[in-house]
């Protein structure tokens, strides 16, 4: 049941006619579980130790802003007139954004058949599942007094005796990041469940037994199951995908149905959902190329997962910077001063320092993948992919601020001075995220192994069509 | 086989497979064999088996379908009715019903509900959750999630007989075969997980009992408040102390060239009582510094222009002669405006120049009684060199404005336009004191007769009343 991989370690070499593997190394399907297995069951590492404090001390910070937010009021912030959404959205916007790779790996890859997603998906889907988490956080406390949110969901109040306003953008944000949240959940925890059923299955505690078995629901592998299981998994692939692309979509509304100079575009759509994969992936990256090696997945997420992924960063990275220069040339087309102003502002104005940083590390650092050698180079990889991170906090920085800060009416110009509390909501929303995020490492399976088994046997069966048969057949 | 075991529910027969393609071709024979209550338990998807079994395909996409399309109805439905119906908004002078704005919300809940049909039916169909299955009794099944296929056959089927299907799947090469037996773990809840169940759901309910009194019940305590909002308004009164400044005033002037709504709805003629076209063409300078003064609010200029009128009084041809005051007063002369005139001039003229106007307010009387010897008696109002035809309404204007010699301007306690009324009432009270009767119009004749006769009834009253005090007060001292 071992498969030999002729091309050594390497699978990022393209042979014609072959797959390039994507399981390195003799590894069997009971490999894969133990590998997958052992991350959760083995006693945490001080590595993990030490950073889930870390995290869970920031979560704790964010806990505690909040909480200051709440009694003292949104005063704390640095949002004053005219820039009243402050960090607050930026924050909210970047995180949604994050989210997205996960359900475009697991949906969009699916349905174009992109096996190598096989490896990575779950991962990046607890990260979209965790990066809403976060986005949703933002919004919930801006409303000011945050403990009437409940008001944005339609539902008949004696208190108000109205009904929320459905031609509003805000209002499509919510339904969207709301429905976009659940149907990544279900997404994710229904592609778990198999999984859930291994460790299930491997539990030597009865406890432990007893909670991994509820959580799985009674997974028994019926094949009959497992047919309705693909179709259910196929259709929800169907649907995550245009939610997908509906969700940024429906985030830029926010800004493109509005009148402000520099939002008011019709790019906006377009351009937030390049700008969201683009980031989700560099996230995805920052986060994978270090937990590959420290949870020893190496052979089950190859260079050549990474190196996938490095493409998808170039060629993101290069419709985001086209769409830096559309904006620009339609400006200059459009003939609207306050729009050509808002973009020369944008770039030569105040917040100069934020437009030339967001540039150079969206459109200038991605570039350099265009190199075999940085694509294949896990440090160069992260340090990239931070890069990444970074610039697209300041796409979101320049677009909210720079644009609210001055618009049609100069008496009310002011320049955004972020406070204390600003800082820490940021830091500490990171803080919740790492905070899942290791748990997820410690507590569910990190790999779908069910997939991977399942393109290991595609791979078998490859081996067999492409005169490998004589070794499958020793293998047997 | 023990003989325990002979006891128990046999449900079905399973052999254990190590490859995906002998489980295929064991699968194929059992179904060839004309079994079809049979199952395969793999590790992940087959490709294949559901051909090598048999297994129809399943109706789990129409579920979606419906699921999704009551999406789409509910979002429609539920847009229309909240914002075109039940509660209607004006948006952008849209109609009611705008489909293109609802489409986003209606997208949203036909993935949302077809995601549901697809997730809650896919569970639904597969029978699960089910936490007992005569499968898990056999340990070696624990591999069927990671890396061994198991076929089964089901012992209800119709062609099920033991021996036979154990020699059938031999047959298949599988190296185990088993009977899958009841489960005899003991099947009852242990009691103290319904205990603990049982008292979970009693205490959740508590909040809301609690919630749902409250709401039925009137209570005589005042309303708790967790969050504040604004029913507590810290507003301040005028005068009153704040921290919130550094001066700890909580009275606020404008913000230094702001204009506050209301203001500067009135030209440079009625904020200075001048003529100022006509001003241009004598002192072009004068124009500029009065821009500077009131509509810039350039306090420098002010105080030139003050400067300027002062000097230019001691003067013989004093500026106030030579200025192109405003003739008629800008305001419609009506009898709300007299009213309200007549209320601000009792208020801040009539101490110095008292009610009629003939300078001998309580200011004055007092002044007079104790001899003050740098008073300055208040001018009588019914001097000729006051009458509109000497004296302009513009003129007087800027006397109660900014002041004359020993007199101080009111234009800062006096609004602009109460100052305007209190004008036109000065020139009604200057009529009054030598009109006739007949310029009375023949409707409110009866009524100002009336008047009169009451203000002569009450001044006799007063006068009988003064007399009799004096009386009384002559017998006591007598
Ligand atoms: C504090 C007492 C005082 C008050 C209050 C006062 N005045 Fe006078 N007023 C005077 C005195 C004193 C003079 C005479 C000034 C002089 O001749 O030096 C005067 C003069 C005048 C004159 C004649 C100016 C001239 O050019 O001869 C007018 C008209 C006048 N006052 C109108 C008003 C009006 C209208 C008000 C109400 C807004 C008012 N005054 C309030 C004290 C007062």
């Amino acid at each position: 049941m071992s498969l030999a991989i002729p091309n050594g370690l390497d699978n990022t070499v393209e042979r014609p006619g072959e797959r390039a593997p994507l399981v390195l190394g003799e590894t069997t399907y009971h490999d894969i579980t133990e590998a997958v297995c052992k991350v959760a069951e083995r006693p945490p590492s001080k590595g993990w130790i030490g950073g889930f404090l870390v995290a869970f001390a920031l979560l704790q910070m964010l806990g505690l802003l909040i909480v200051y937010l709440i009694y003292t009021g949104v005063g704390v912030w640095g949002n004053r007139a005219p820039i009243f959404w402050g960090w607050p959205i930026v924050n909210f916007v970047f995180w949604v954004g994050i989210g997205h790779a996960g359900t475009l790996i697991s949906a969009i890859l699916f349905l174009f058949r992109q096996e190598w997603r096989t490896s990575i998906n779950r991962a990046a889907e607890a990260m979209t599942i965790f990066a809403v988490a976060c986005a949703g956080t933002f919004p919930g406390i801006h409303v000011g007094r945050a403990w009437l949110a409940f008001w944005l969901a339609p539902y008949p109040s004696l208190n108000l005796w109205m009904w929320p306003q459905f031609r509003s953008p805000l209002l499509w944000d919510v339904f969207a990041v709301s429905t976009y949240g659940t149907v990544s959940l279900l997404f994710w925890y229904m592609g778990m469940v198999p999984d859930l059923a291994t460790f299930r299955d491997r539990s030597k505690n009865k406890y432990r037994r007893m909670a991994y078995g509820i959580l799985c629901l009674g997974w028994s592998g019926s094949s009959r199951h497992w047919m309705r299981y693909e179709k259910a998994y196929a259709i929800l692939a169907a649907l995550a995908a245009p939610l997908v692309l509906s969700v940024h979509t429906i985030v830029s509304f926010d800004f493109a149905v509005s009148q402000v100079p520099g939002w008011h575009t019709t790019i906006f759509p377009p351009y937030f959902v390049a700008g969201a994969i683009f980031s989700g992936f560099a996230m995805v990256l920052t986060l994978m190329v270090p937990a590959r090696k420290m949870l020893n997945l190496e052979k089950l997420i190859t260079i050549r997962h990474l190196e996938n992924m490095c493409k998808i960063i170039l060629a993101t990275g290069s419709i985001v910077g086209l769409a830096y220069g559309t904006e620009f040339f339609i400006a200059w087309y459009g003939q609207v001063p306050a729009e050509q102003f808002a973009f020369l502002n944008r770039a030569f104005g105040p917040y100069a320092w934020a437009y030339w940083t967001m540039v150079s590390c969206n459109v200038i650092s991605p570039q350099i993948f265009w190199f075999k050698k940085a694509r294949t180079t896990p440090w160069i990889i992260v340090v990239v992919s931070i890069f990444v991170n970074i610039g697209m906090w300041f796409e979101r920085f320049v677009i909210v601020i720079s644009s609210l800060s001055r618009d049609y009416l100069p008496s009310a110009w002011a320049y955004f001075t972020p406070t204390w509390v600003d800082w820490g909501m940021l830091i500490g929303s990171f803080g919740l995220f790492f905070t899942l995020f290791l748990l997820f490492c410690r507590t569910l399976p990190v790999i779908n192994m069910a997939e991977v088994k399942a393109t290991l046997a595609k791979q078998e069966h490859m081996a067999h069509l492409h005169g490998h048969g004589e070794e499958a057949a020793e293998g047997h | 086989m023990s003989e325990t075991k002979i006891e128990t529910t046999v449900h079905g027969m399973m052999a254990e497979f190590t490859t995906v393609d002998s489980l295929l071709s064991a699968c194929r024979r059992i179904r060839d064999a004309g079994y079809t209550k049979t199952d395969a338990y793999t590790p992940f998807p087959v490709h294949g088996i559901d051909k090598a079994l048999g297994i129809k395909p399943t109706a789990l996409p129409w579920i979606c379908l419906i699921a999704g399309a009551t999406g789409t109805c509910i979002a429609l439905v539920m847009q229309i009715w909240m914002n075109s119906i039940d509660y209607k908004y004006i948006i952008s002078g849209k109609p009611y019903i705008s489909l293109p704005a609802f489409i986003p919300v209606a997208f949203e809940l036909t993935i949302l509900l077809a995601s549901f049909g697809a997730f809650f039916g896919m569970w639904a169909l597969n029978g699960l959750p089910k936490f007992s299955n005569p499968m898990f009794t056999d340990p070696r099944f624990d591999r069927a999630t990671d890396d061994r296929f198991f076929l089964y056959v089901d012992a209800s089927d119709e062609r099920y007989d033991p021996s036979g299907v154990r020699n059938l799947l031999a047959d298949t090469g599988s190296d185990y075969i088993n009977e899958v037996v009841e489960d005899d773990s003991p099947k009852e809840v242990p009691k103290p997980v319904f205990l603990i169940w049982g008292l979970a759901v009693a205490a959740s309910l508590v909040p809301l009992i609690c919630i749902l009194t409250m709401r039925v019940t009137n209570s005589s305590k005042p309303r708790f408040h967790v969050f504040f909002d604004m029913d507590f308004s810290p507003s301040k009164d005028a005068q009153q102390v704040t921290s919130l400044f550094a001066d700890n005033r909580a009275m606020r002037s404008d913000v230094p060239g702001t204009v506050a709504r209301g203001q500067m709805e009135e030209s440079l003629d009625m904020l200075t009582g001048i003529d100022v076209e006509a001003l241009t063409m004598s002192d072009p300078p004068r124009v500029q510094r009065l821009v500077r003064a009131y509509m810039l609010a350039d306090d420098e200029a002010k105080a030139e222009e003050k400067e300027a009128v002062e000097a230019a009084e001691a003067a013989p041809a004093s500026v106030m002669d030579t200025t192109p005051w405003v003739e008629k007063n800008p305001l419609t002369v009506d009898a709300e405006l007299l009213a309200q005139g007549r209320q601000q001039f009792e208020i801040y003229c009539s101490v110095c120049h008292g009610m009629d106007g003939y300078g001998n307010g309580l200011v004055a009387r007092r002044a007079q009684s104790i001899n003050a010897p740098t008073w300055v008696p208040p001018a009588s109002m019914h001097q000729e060199t006051l009458y509109a035809d000497k004296y302009p309404d513009g003129k007087l204007f800027s006397t109660i404005s900014n002041g004359i010699r020993k007199m101080p301007g009111y234009a800062g306690q006096i609004k602009l336009k109460d100052r305007w009324a209190i004008v036109a009432y000065v020139r009604a009270l200057q009529k009054s004191q030598n009109a006739s009767m007949d310029l009375v119009p023949e409707s409110e004749k009866a009524a100002v007769e009336a008047a009169v006769a009451d203000v002569k009834a009450e001044l006799k009253r007063q006068a009988e009343e003064a007399e009799k005090a004096a009386a009384a007060r002559k017998q006591t001292q007598s």
